[in-house]
């Protein structure tokens, strides 16, 4: 038993892997390594994805696999180029991701993330809209906002939200170099003092409930000024964006009226930050087809899933497409399969399911699933 | 043909009646034409002629019923060949052909035209045959004037059939009674005899039933494999090639093989063909399969993801697979009908045909073998009324 599971960690561990690097850091990575695994730190992981922001099928991968390993693929490659080598003094500049499904846009995101928190990016991180726009679960609380007539707050999931940007940007809260240009008053008795931590707002909203949806609106508002003041970098992402400009969600008020995004506060609050008057930032958005409904889903290109009005919103941006599996992406991936035990059987397999999957990430991961 | 028959059974009264001229031995004889009594021979007539009465007597009952038989036959079987013979003419007429050179390949395609019908089943089609395809053949008479049974076997009630047995298990005597010669060297094979079983097989029961005009049960036809075999399995059984031959039916050959097209060239000097007609269910397109090629698949202008679900693309991959043509050809198809299995069944079949061009006789064998190459005929079977579905029953409940 000792040496057969002794073998199984020789030949896992000895053999000349062609399908990872051990290249961690994404700031590190190149053309060279494109193709290639690298393995996310398993703490950093809880840090950045413990509360969303991997897709579930993937997570319960990473689950099965001891381990989240994530492709270095050309896109990634791309952005971080681009983030690294644009100037940070001017205007942020809007990136959109955009492919059909399962290609890989969240991984991506998620490459994206881990990079901006190598590089010391403050991360506003929206895992996937559709979560707060269009997903009911039993006890959705839904309140009219009380400093803005006509709005619909999320409370629950604004502090959800809150809790997740404070995990994401542990560090740099923690530092306390970021200070808050302005009093807020939240009532008679509650209020955030001038100069007083990042941390503090976060720390607020994630207490009172009731005000969580301002708190956001508030935190946006600083983060911006804090970037403009080159206190700190800000990396946004925002997966799913096209969710915002979606005609209807399913959110109903009290009163069985349907609501529409640009009636939740939330999406005002985000949409003030997708704007391009703002420097020393990175925005990365992703026009996905998975979230809006089926019958809206006949292209993946970022004109039509972003409406008239979010791809004016969004112009200038660079889109950037999510393809599927090159050759070689392929292969690799069938290795890490095969060395993960996930793929059994014989090698002309791979060529069946480089056809059957159609080389799609997504597709390919679930049909080797049964194998 | 009965008449000719009788008279060889008769043939001392033939001569006999015709000397004598009696009409009423004469019906027996010449029935099939309604004889009247001549006046000329009504002087003998009154004659007592004890001869012919005590040889009229010898024709026992059985023969009588037969004659009676075969002759409503006979006559029956001339009224069909007539009336077949006239609606041809009818036909050549209707169709505006020559009635004198109308043949029955032009009768078919007539009917066909004439009285087109779906029906599935091509035998509960409208046919014009000859008679004789029509009615099946009669068993001769098989016993004489007196009642007594030609054949040997007749007790048995299947006389060819056993007479068949007896014959071969003669033969198997024979052979033993050879090769016991041969060993004790009183004879000498012939070297150059052989059997050669590898391009036929025997008879099936149908067959063989034609071929003895006897109905033989399962057991019986059992019997006489075992026997034939037995037969055909001992060494010097080319002695009797003829008997064992008789019972064989050579192998339809493949006729796929022969009718292989050439492929064609197009400006890029690639060759390619085109199957047009893939049907499968209610699809209809045509694949074209250009070799050489890097394994790239359009259908309607999309890639393999025109078809959503696995099943469907493992449909259109198969061929191909199979073959291990995968990266070496590019195939279009253009498809339209039906659902998604139906198309992609469709494709798969484009594909095979059109892959016989660029594959080698033994790899055409396989994919015959894989069923590659066989159409798929079956159609969705239509609702029943009164039913949920074409077989469904609606569901049982007591009351």
């Amino acid at each position: 038993m000792l040496s057969r599971s002794w073998r199984h960690l020789c030949r896992r561990y000895s053999q000349a892997a062609t399908f990872r690097t051990a290249e961690l850091s994404p700031a590190q990575h190149n053309e060279k390594q494109e193709g290639l695994f690298y393995t996310l730190n398993p703490d950093l992981c809880k840090q950045l994805f413990g509360h969303g922001g991997l897709p579930k099928s993937f997570k319960q991968q990473t689950k099965t696999f001891t381990e989240t390993a994530i492709m270095v693929r050309q896109p990634a490659l791309d952005l971080i180029n681009c983030i690294r080598s644009s100037d940070m003094s001017q205007p942020a500049i809007r990136y959109v991701l955009y492919g059909e499904k399962g290609t890989g846009k969240s991984i991506t995101m998620a490459h994206l993330l881990h990079y901006a928190h190598e590089e010391g990016f403050l991360i506003v991180h929206v895992p996937w809209v559709s979560e707060w726009l269009r997903r009911l679960p039993r006890h959705k609380e839904m309140v009219n906002s009380p400093t803005r007539e006509g709005f619909v707050d999320l409370p629950i999931d604004a502090a959800a939200w809150l809790i997740h940007f404070k995990s994401q940007n542990q560090t740099l809260l923690k530092s306390n170099d970021l200070k808050i240009s302005k009093e807020y008053v939240w009532s008679k008795r509650e209020k955030t003092e001038e100069g007083s931590p990042l941390s503090a707002l976060v720390e607020h909203g994630i207490t009172r409930v009731k005000y969580a949806c301002d708190v956001i609106d508030a935190l946006i508002d600083e983060i911006k000024i804090l970037s403009n003041n080159k206190q700190c970098k800000t990396f946004v992402a925002i997966d799913g964006f096209n969710s915002f400009f979606y005609p209807l969600t399913r959110l109903n008020t009290p009163t069985k009226r349907k609501v529409t995004p640009e009636e939740v506060s939330l999406t005002t609050t985000f949409l003030k930050l997708t704007t391009n008057d703002w420097t020393n930032g990175a925005i990365v958005v992703s026009a996905d087809q998975l979230a809006v409904p089926d019958a809206n889903q006949e292209s993946h290109f970022p004109r039509y899933l972003l409406y008239k009005k979010g791809f004016e919103h969004l112009d200038p941006f660079v889109p950037i497409k999510v393809g599927r599996y090159s050759d070689k992406e392929f292969l690799s991936c069938a290795e890490y399969y095969r060395d993960r035990l996930w793929l059994r059987g014989p090698p002309e397999m791979e060529t069946e399911l480089k056809f059957t999957s159609a080389c799609n990430p997504y597709r390919f991961m679930e049909q080797c699933a049964p194998l | 043909m009965s008449l000719v028959f009788i008279k060889q059974l008769f043939p001392h009264t033939k001569s006999f009646c015709v000397k004598l001229w009696n009409p009423t031995v004469c019906n027996v004889l010449n029935y099939s034409s309604k004889v009247t009594a001549t006046t000329s021979s009504n002087v003998l007539n009154d004659l007592t002629d004890w001869e012919t009465l005590s040889r009229k007597k010898k024709i026992s009952k059985a023969m009588k019923a037969y004659l009676e038989r075969s002759q409503e036959h006979d006559q029956f079987m001339k009224r069909q060949e007539f009336e077949y013979n006239i609606g041809k003419r009818h036909l050549a007429n209707m169709m505006g052909e020559d009635p004198e050179t109308f043949t029955q390949k032009d009768v078919d395609r007539a009917i066909e035209y004439l009285f087109p019908s779906g029906i599935y089943d091509p035998a509960a089609r409208p046919l014009m045959k000859p008679p004789e395809e029509v009615f099946p053949a009669r068993k001769a008479a098989e016993f004489d004037e007196a009642g007594r049974p030609h054949h040997f076997l007749f007790y048995t009630g299947k006389p060819s059939y056993f007479k068949l047995m007896h014959d071969a298990a003669d033969n198997i005597q024979q052979l033993y009674s050879f090769q016991d010669k041969v060993l004790r060297k009183k004879a000498t094979p012939d070297p150059n005899g052989s059997l050669n079983l590898s391009t036929s097989v025997w008879l099936s029961k149908d067959q063989l039933e034609q071929v003895l005009v006897e109905t033989i049960t399962d057991l019986e036809y059992n019997n006489f494999k075992l026997v034939m075999e037995r037969l055909a399995s001992l060494p010097h059984a080319y002695r009797f090639k003829d008997f064992i031959e008789k019972f064989r039916n050579p192998i339809a050959s493949q006729k796929f093989a022969l009718e292989i097209p050439k492929p064609s060239y197009d400006s890029d000097g690639r060759a390619f063909i085109t199957t047009y007609e893939c049907l499968r269910k209610k699809a209809r397109g045509d694949v074209t399969v250009r070799a050489p090629g890097t394994g790239k698949i359009t259908i309607n202008g999309k890639d393999l993801t025109y078809f959503e679900d696995v099943q469907s693309r493992e449909q259109v991959l198969f061929p191909l697979i199979f073959t291990g043509m995968q990266d070496r050809v590019d195939i279009e198809c253009n498809i339209e009908g039906g659902g998604p299995s139906g198309q992609s069944g469709a494709i798969r079949w484009g594909i095979a045909w059109g892959l016989r061009s660029f594959v080698d006789a033994e790899m055409l064998q396989r994919m015959q073998v894989a069923g590659l190459l066989t159409r798929d005929y079956r159609r969705r079977e239509r609702k029943k009324p009164g039913q949920p579905g074409a077989r469904k029953k609606p569901t049982w409940k007591r009351r």
